[in-house]
């Protein structure tokens, strides 16, 4: 009980200085939704995206929610952890009741935090300037699905900070970051892609994320191959950053 | 059972990098109420020493017990606060908002504001941690070895970057510390500290205690205390080099410094001499002084 509890105290203090980075909240809650705008934001009504049945404001809805998500739960986290790593923070914390885990809990949730509102806010400006309509359940399972999608990337965030350091964080974080933005298709649809990317593209966590999303769009149960990637990415990621984290504990 | 078992007890600890043995079979007793410093040159294997009592690093061999039990488990109980000595701290948060979390996080805590005067620091407590000097730093991390309760404070060189006013302040709070039944562990590079604040001085070299006593016993350990006197005249430097316990002598004009191992046989023999001294001055060696004969022998013993 004690140890939840002390959990709850980084996760808070975790959260205030989330909030307080105003340029990080301006790329994960606010960029999404004017990316969005730039891209979706001359299609018309009746603009379909080929083969799916949406229009391009409908799709692109997903696709920079999941954008959005991503970045706050991949950006801070990684370069964050690398650098505590170094500056012996994490060293520090280990002098406390906080369980090993607790910090790794705190840099989840607080992540959490911040990427709902970089759904929620791209949803009411797809609904309320370009007319996005869906049913209410549509709304909440698409809130609830990005949401907790984000979860795959919240631990591919930690396992980078937990491998790189130093310089080497930040490109790494950027080429993984804009790698699957782009290549998952969330900046644009996979279907402009050439057929070779195309094959390679749908194998990507990233593209299965915003895929799932679609799905829910279009009222139809997501592809099983979709989530099993999700399912499969997920394993890894976790299990790397365990791994990793289990490393740089026992190294000190 | 753990009110009986030693606040530290190291059992025939070993650590090892590759073929550096930064901590090779140490055997040491910390008991409560105890202020030890602990002292060593670079490389001494004071860091490996802290990180193994706080089980930060696990021993190759031997064992680690705080209160007779785990490191961890004893730090879980409240019963340890540490200050690292590069501490990296959270940046982006207030000082006063770091403490509350270190209090937070401690079972036996004190109110964050009681923590903020004690290590004074509550004219900085709105000041972001990443905006203060680094005397400012180390208080801090003082407040956050301090946030509560523990019985076992440990401070890995706690005044690197204070000046002199609040080195003096800070040694006064640490005082308090001790006084009210606390063991007190600080690894120094600044031996008058340990000189005027601990009352336990362990000496460390390659990973291996080399002395442990009071600061007064390593003084007397390093043997030698100092004489220095004036003779008139040319000085005949024959019968003086041949003075009993004589270490080392160092004439210098009418000036004559000798070290001995025991002093009052050395001047009895010189007044045997039939010179007449001037300004005699008997001295003991300071702790930096002691602290370098005594290591500097084990450096000799241990290269031939």
């Amino acid at each position: 009980m004690l140890n939840t509890f002390a959990s709850r105290g980084l996760i808070k203090l975790e959260l205030v200085r989330a909030l307080r980075n105003r340029k990080f909240l301006f790329f994960s809650v606010l960029y999404p939704s004017v990316l969005f705008l730039i891209i979706a934001g001359g299609s018309g009504t009746t603009d379909k995206v080929d083969g799916t049945g949406l229009t391009v404001a409908t799709y692109m809805m997903v696709s920079m929610a999941s954008f959005g998500a991503l970045t706050a739960v991949l950006m801070g986290n990684s370069e964050r952890i690398a650098k505590e790593r170094e500056g012996g923070w994490v060293r520090q914390l280990r002098l406390t009741t906080l369980p090993g885990h607790g910090y790794v809990l705190a840099k989840t949730a607080s992540a959490a935090v911040v990427s709902l509102p970089s759904i929620v806010v791209v949803f009411v400006v797809a609904a309320t300037v370009k007319d996005v309509r869906l049913d209410a359940w549509q709304w909440l399972a698409l809130t609830g699905a990005i949401w907790a999608g984000s979860l795959v990337f919240a631990a591919l965030g930690v396992a980078i900070g937990y491998l790189a350091t130093g310089d080497a964080v930040r490109p790494i974080t950027m080429i993984t970051y804009f790698g699957l933005s782009m290549l998952g298709g969330l900046w644009m649809p996979t279907t402009t892609f050439p057929q070779w990317l195309q094959d390679i593209a749908k194998w990507l966590p990233t593209h299965a994320y915003a895929a799932l999303g679609q799905a829910i769009e279009q009222s139809r149960a997501p592809h099983a191959q979709d989530l099993a990637v999700l399912a499969v990415s997920f394993v890894l990621f976790a299990g790397g950053a365990a791994w990793l984290y289990r490393k740089d504990t026992l190294k000190a | 059972m753990t009110t009986t078992a030693p606040v530290v007890a190291f059992d025939q600890v070993s650590k090892a990098y590759g073929e550096v043995r930064a901590v090779d079979g140490l055997d040491l007793t910390l008991r409560p109420g105890e202020t030890v410093a602990l002292l060593g040159p670079n490389g001494a294997g004071k860091s490996t020493t802290l990180d193994l009592l706080l089980g930060l690093k696990q021993p190759d061999s031997g064992s680690v017990r705080l209160f007779g039990t785990g490191p961890r488990e004893a730090i879980v109980a409240g019963r340890v606060g540490a200050m690292l000595q590069s501490g990296g701290m959270m940046d982006e948060v207030t000082v006063a908002e770091l403490v509350r979390l270190a209090c937070d996080l401690h079972p036996k805590p004190y109110r964050p504001t009681e923590v903020l005067s004690r290590a004074g620091i509550a004219q900085i407590a709105d000041r972001k941690v990443n905006k203060l000097s680094g005397g400012q730093a180390q208080r801090v991390r003082f407040a956050l070895a301090t946030a509560g309760d523990s019985d076992l404070i440990v401070l890995d060189e706690p005044t690197t970057g204070m000046d002199v006013t609040t080195r003096q302040a800070f040694w006064a709070t640490m005082r308090e510390q001790a006084d009210q039944g606390r063991t007190v562990l600080f690894a120094t590079h600044y031996l008058e500290e340990a000189d005027a604040i601990a009352d336990r001085v362990l000496v460390l070299h390659r990973g291996r205690l080399l002395a442990d006593g009071t600061a007064a016993e390593i003084k007397a350990k390093a043997g030698a205390r100092r004489i220095a006197f004036d003779l008139e005249g040319t000085i005949d430097e024959g019968p003086l080099r041949a003075l009993p316990f004589l270490t080392s002598i160092d004439i210098s004009g009418q000036t004559v410094r000798i070290q001995s191992t025991d002093a009052d046989a050395t001047v009895h023999a010189l007044y045997g001499l039939g010179v007449y001294p001037r300004n005699l001055e008997v001295a003991g060696l300071g702790l930096e002084q002691a602290f370098v004969a005594i290591t500097e022998a084990e450096e000799a013993r241990t290269s031939c």
